[in-house]
């Protein structure tokens, strides 16, 4: 099915867009949090606001209000340790019993970047020493060793495209396998599905992932090939319903054409003894050429009938066929006048020789059965372009417009699922239109020149 | 031509509907043959066969004990002459399988008693030639045997085309022969292309066989369709 890959290419779209957009969202998100906050200016900013605040007087270090203020905000501690002798010289009231009263410049550089006894420590420098503000154990973390490779910080451009473009390559692995197992469950599904119209019998594996979905295929297949075995024995039933039919009445109809046949040749009948043989013949024609007609347009409506197509002249079978008309035409009520130009001897069709000729002789018989009292009928055979037209004309009765309108697009009531009332001419056009489609051709009934009636057979050339 | 010597011919007639017999029998009777015997299943006929010795045999082709081929093949061993198969089965398989074991015709039921008569005369005529063969036209005869035409005496040759195509034309006498059809007889199974060639040996022909070729009464042209000869006793 050609919308899969779609399908897939689709999903492989969202799926980008959808990376990007999170990954937009979360700089967002990371720059609207970030800007709401001043790094880490809050225990530092504390620390120099105390140390300003802190002023050296006659009985000591004081600490002004705003200071105060500070500490009380921040539930921290502070102490100033003098540059001279390293010891504490002041402190808050609030100061644990746990921290020094001396430091060693090792202890001043590590409470500079870390605790002191636990307590995230954060120093500000003042004239006479240093003041540091110790604040609550879980109020602030601080990292120890804050330094990096200097390669790595002068890179990090690059390393953050790297490490971006690495994650979204492994995101479409991920997804590219996982789409080809997908793929691989669903190929054979939509093959099942795309033979399901064509009416060939259809199984999928009813494994991996979509198995269920398999197994309801093949259940519909199953379900399609008993409906297409009924369907087949049904119209082959009804088609050798009619050929057994239309045997079985051949002989005794053999008995009523012969016996009728004896009758008309012998003498001492009376003129109307011998009309009435003539149409006791004349009918019994009849219903031998519409058991026969009846027989071969079911066969070619139930795909029976062999059509053996070869390569044929179409202007001598066509002669053939008026010639044989003519000839069974001892009165010449249906002269045939041979329109066809001298020029054109050959035109080549792809037909099966008796088929092709039995739609010709009964466009012939239809002209002279729907005329009574003779007409003059004009055959001609016509290459045009990629066609070879045959056309039958007659200067009979004709038909009306509807007629001819119905004609050709009526179906017949032989092949019409629906009220045939109305419907009921004969077969002989049926088969006509049956043998030119089962040659690839058409049919179009119309009038004809002399307001009579004019059927023309279009087929390809080869 | 006189085909008299036909009505003399043994005819089988196999069939397993006695009325059907009947009628068939009536029907050559009445047109003057004599040598009639039928039969009602394959046992009766191959029986029948090696008494009687038919000259031609007429089978359908659904029997009661068998098939009118399988009939046919039976018989074949006993004798070469001709069948035709007169049946109502008229699928094209079973017309191609009858041709195909070497039937000379088959008809399909119902049938034209003229239609049978003309069929089986023709089967014979073709199978039993006298040694000389004559066809009477309106102002000479055509020689087949001799390759001739005889007019007011004189013994006029024919060609091989001319001889090939009188043939054809005889052969559907009193019908239209295709212009096809005829190049076909002459010029073989691509006969595309000879039509002028076809009214040259016409208008030879013509020169031999009538009185006045520019008015021709023997053989006569239907118009686009092709050629019809017309014989004395036909």
């Amino acid at each position: 099915m050609k919308s899969v890959p779609k399908l897939i290419r689709r999903f492989v779209g969202w799926l980008l867009l959808s990376v990007v957009l999170l990954a937009m969202v979360n700089v967002l998100i990371l720059f609207a949090v970030v800007s709401g906050q001043k790094a880490n200016a809050g225990p530092w900013a504390a620390a120099k606001t105390v140390a300003e605040a802190l002023t050296e007087t006659e009985n000591g270090c004081v600490l002004s209000d705003e200071g105060a203020a500070v500490l009380d905000s921040a539930g921290a501690w502070a102490i100033l340790i003098d540059n001279d002798t390293k010891s504490v010289v002041w402190s808050s009231e609030n100061l644990p019993d746990s921290v020094p009263q001396t430091y060693t410049l090792s202890d001043i550089a590590g409470l500079t970047r870390g605790y002191i006894n636990g307590y995230p420590a954060f120093p500000a420098g003042t004239q006479s020493g240093l003041v540091v503000l110790g604040f609550p154990k879980t109020s602030y973390w601080k990292h120890m060793w804050p330094s990096w490779d200097y390669q790595l910080i002068a890179h990090a451009p690059q390393i953050a495209l790297i490490a971006v473009g690495a994650n979204l390559l492994v995101i479409l692995l991920i997804y590219a396998v996982a789409n080809i197992k997908v793929l691989r469950s669903i190929r054979p599904i939509t093959n099942g599905i795309r033979k399901l119209p064509s009416g060939e019998p259809v199984f999928v594996r009813e494994t991996g992932l979509l198995s269920e979905i398999a197994h309801h295929i093949n259940a519909t297949s199953e379900v399609l090939q008993m409906q297409k075995r009924q369907l087949q024995k049904r119209e082959t039933a009804r088609a050798n319903w009619i050929a057994g039919v239309s045997h079985d009445i051949r002989t005794p109809l053999s008995m009523v054409v012969g016996y009728a046949g004896q009758l008309q040749s012998a003498s001492g009948l009376t003129e109307e003894e011998r009309h009435k043989v003539d149409i006791i013949l004349k009918q019994s024609g009849r219903i031998r050429d519409l058991v026969s007609d009846l027989n071969l347009a079911s066969k070619l409506e139930y795909n029976m009938q062999p059509v053996r197509c070869r390569q044929e002249n179409a202007v001598a079978l066509v002669r053939q066929a008026a010639a044989d008309f003519v000839n069974a035409d001892p009165d010449g009520k249906y002269p045939i006048e041979w329109k066809t130009r001298e020029d054109l001897g050959v035109c080549m069709v792809s037909a099966d020789r008796d088929l092709l000729k039995r739609a010709v002789s009964n466009l012939l018989q239809n002209s002279a059965a729907h005329n009574e009292n003779g007409c003059t009928i004009w055959v001609s055979v016509e290459e045009k372009g990629e066609s070879c037209v045959i056309c039958v004309e007659d200067n009979g009765i004709g038909a009306s417009d509807e007629q001819i309108r119905a004609l050709n697009t009526a179906p017949h009531y032989m092949v019409c699922d629906e009220a045939v009332a109305g419907q009921r001419h004969g077969l002989g056009l049926l088969l006509v239109k049956q043998i030119a489609d089962s040659h690839h051709g058409e049919v179009l009934i119309g009038h004809s020149r002399c307001g009579g009636f004019a059927v023309t057979i279009t087929l390809p050339v080869i | 031509m006189d085909l008299s010597y036909l009505k003399n011919k043994r005819i089988l007639i196999v069939d397993d509907e006695q009325e059907l017999l009947d009628l068939v029998v009536s029907v050559f009777r009445n047109d003057g043959y004599q040598n009639i015997a039928t039969a009602k299943s394959v046992r009766e006929a191959t029986a029948l066969a090696k008494e009687f010795r038919p000259e031609l045999a007429v089978l359908d082709v659904m029997l009661p004990d068998g098939n009118g081929f399988g009939l046919m093949e039976q018989l074949r061993k006993t004798g070469d002459y001709p069948v035709l198969f007169l049946t109502a089965r008229g699928e094209e398989e079973d017309k191609f399988r009858g041709f195909g074991l070497g039937a000379d015709d088959y008809m399909v039921k119902p049938f034209l008693p003229r239609e049978l008569l003309y069929r089986v005369a023709a089967i014979l005529r073709r199978t039993y030639r006298e040694e000389k063969t004559l066809v009477p036209l309106k102002n000479s005869v055509i020689d087949f045997a001799r390759a001739e035409v005889v007019r007011d005496g004189e013994h006029i040759p024919l060609t091989a085309k001319e001889h090939a195509l009188l043939s054809a034309l005889w052969r559907g006498a009193g019908r239209i022969v295709t212009i096809d059809a005829l190049c076909e007889a002459a010029w073989g199974d691509n006969p595309f292309g000879y039509e002028n060639s076809l009214m040259a040996h016409i208008c030879r022909i013509r020169e031999k066989i009538e009185a006045n070729p520019s008015q021709p009464v023997s053989l006569v042209t239907v118009k686009g369709l092709g050629y019809k000869l017309l014989v004395e006793d036909k």
